[in-house]
């Protein structure tokens, strides 16, 4: 994983409209721990707008390496925006702008030799739904990898990735069947193999159990938890007590704006924010 | 269903506290049966028990209802999680005043008139201590709590001299000895009454702050 991070992530172009106010470090962090694992992904002042809509406003947030982190708040918080904008996916939404800096790995993302799709092969994501390709298990895991040129042994990759996401048992015997053959829960442990078998440094992950049965979504939780032996989780979630479960730390959000993070023990028993213990305790949102 | 759970929770805090209200009069009755040796109270006092058992038992059931049904996190966690401890704290109190009421049946403190003066003045002051934690439980107010702690102190004070007075008093009349056993039983009742009174002071703490400071305390 290291040899991939210290390859370089440039690009001829970025679509995303970005103004960089600062040049070195941020104002003050909202954390009230100072982070003493690696900082993976920071943001620094960022504000992301819809047109003239700023859907996240002046966030300053580290993530940090193995770890899972989640993020709160209720609908329309910029939430998913936020995520979104760590693999440069917003930058697919016409009118998308940003503002300050995020940082992978000490680079600014949104800087013009930054190439997008070597971004987001380092930095992976699960969606929602699940959503595989209309191929077979198999090819599902393998296009990936193919596509980006890898040169080992394919069928390994697959079986490695497959036991990574928790799925291989359940599909060894018929690696070759349709993935619509399978049910919600092991399509979303199939999108999550086929996200690792880029071996990413980040996952991120929105809302990836809001489709699933409790059983399935217990599944994924285990699977989340030992994802973050190998990577960096960012998890987005409605769902406070999957946020409870399964994350190191917790940001909550408002209104696009970082309200508090803490470690996530703190967060769900003492907040530090009279907003925080409202949204968290269901008194809004 | 969030409003809901806040008047469940609201309903849950009043039961406590009217369970408390209870309690307290048993321990005035227990306190009134031994100091006016008054044995048909004391009685009476022995088989109230079964109420705040009863009590105990649902107010823990309808606890775990909560925390089964609704998940609370942050204050509303800290609440129940409260409650119930408070709730373990009531029932042992009630279970105290009866020990003290089941010397009470018995022991008749007119004979030792003029002594164990110490044991007179624990009485009342375990009594104020457990009235102020309760106070301080349904205001949740942090300083009347305080008060409790610096109260306890005295409670210690005042059982450390009446066990210094038990045990000088036995060497010397040893005919005395089954009232003086008697005697420190309701002193070491009245102390642990202190104790669980302070347990609920630092349980309002906790609610107000998140930080639990039981041996904390102990220590200054």
């Amino acid at each position: 994983m290291n040899q991939v991070l210290d390859q370089p992530i440039r690009s001829p172009k970025s679509q995303i409209v970005h103004s960089d106010h600062r040049e070195s470090s941020p104002r003050e962090s909202h954390q009230s721990h100072t982070p003493t694992s690696e900082v993976v992904v920071r943001t620094e002042d960022l504000t992301i707008r819809y047109g003239n809509f700023a859907a996240v406003r002046n966030v300053t947030l580290d993530l940090l390496a193995h770890q899972v982190s989640a993020i709160i708040g209720p609908s329309g918080c910029g939430k998913s925006t936020l995520l979104r904008a760590i693999n440069r996916m917003n930058e697919f939404v016409p009118g998308t702008s940003v503002e300050g800096r995020l940082l992978y790995r000490g680079r600014h993302v949104y800087d013009s030799d930054c190439d997008p799709v070597e971004l987001r092969r380092r930095i992976g994501m699960v969606f929602q739904k699940p959503n595989p390709f209309p191929k077979s298990i198999f090819k599902n895991v393998a296009w990936g990898p193919m596509i980006n040129g890898y040169r080992g042994n394919i069928g390994d990759l697959v079986e490695r990735s497959l036991k990574q996401a928790a799925l291989w048992d359940e599909v060894k015997d018929k690696l070759h069947d349709s993935a619509y053959a399978l049910s919600g829960g092991q399509q979303q442990r199939l999108c999550i193999a086929r996200a690792v078998a880029l071996e990413p440094d980040v996952l991120l992950m929105d809302e990836p159990c809001s489709a699933l049965d409790p059983i399935a979504t217990a599944r994924i939780e285990d699977l989340i938890d030992a994802l973050k032996k190998r990577y960096t989780v960012v998890l987005v979630t409605h769902n406070m007590q999957q946020a409870a479960r399964v994350s190191d730390r917790t940001a909550f959000l408002y209104m696009g704006e970082l309200i508090e993070v803490n470690d996530t023990n703190t967060i769900f028993t003492k907040p530090g924010n009279q907003r925080t213990q409202d949204y968290i305790t269901g008194r809004f949102g | 269903m969030t409003a809901h759970f806040v008047d469940l929770l609201n309903e849950l805090k009043g039961r406590s506290l009217r369970m408390a209200t209870l309690v307290e009069d048993i321990l005035q009755d227990a306190c009134d049966a031994l100091f006016h040796t008054d044995h048909v109270l004391a009685q009476q006092v022995v088989e109230r028990d079964r109420d705040v058992d009863a009590e105990e038992v649902e107010v823990e059931a309808e606890v775990i209802r909560l925390l089964a049904l609704y998940q609370p996190v942050g204050s509303d966690l800290r609440i129940l999680c409260t409650l119930l401890k408070i709730n373990n704290d009531l029932e042992r109190i009630a279970d105290c005043a009866v020990n003290i009421g089941e010397r009470a049946r018995h022991l008749d403190l007119r004979k030792l008139a003029g002594r164990f003066l110490d044991l007179r003045k624990m009485a009342p002051l375990v009594q104020r201590i457990l009235h102020d934690a309760m106070q301080a439980f349904g205001s949740q107010a942090i300083d009347e709590a305080e008060k409790v702690f610096s109260a306890e102190h005295a409670v210690d004070a005042l059982y450390g001299q009446t066990v210094r007075q038990i045990v000088e008093e036995g060497s010397k009349n040893a005919e005395e000895m089954p009232s003086l056993v008697d005697i420190l039983s309701v002193a070491k009742n009245l102390e642990r009454i202190a104790d669980h009174a302070t347990n609920i002071a630092e349980d309002v703490v906790y609610v107000q702050t998140g930080e639990i400071v039981r041996h904390r305390l102990a220590r200054m």
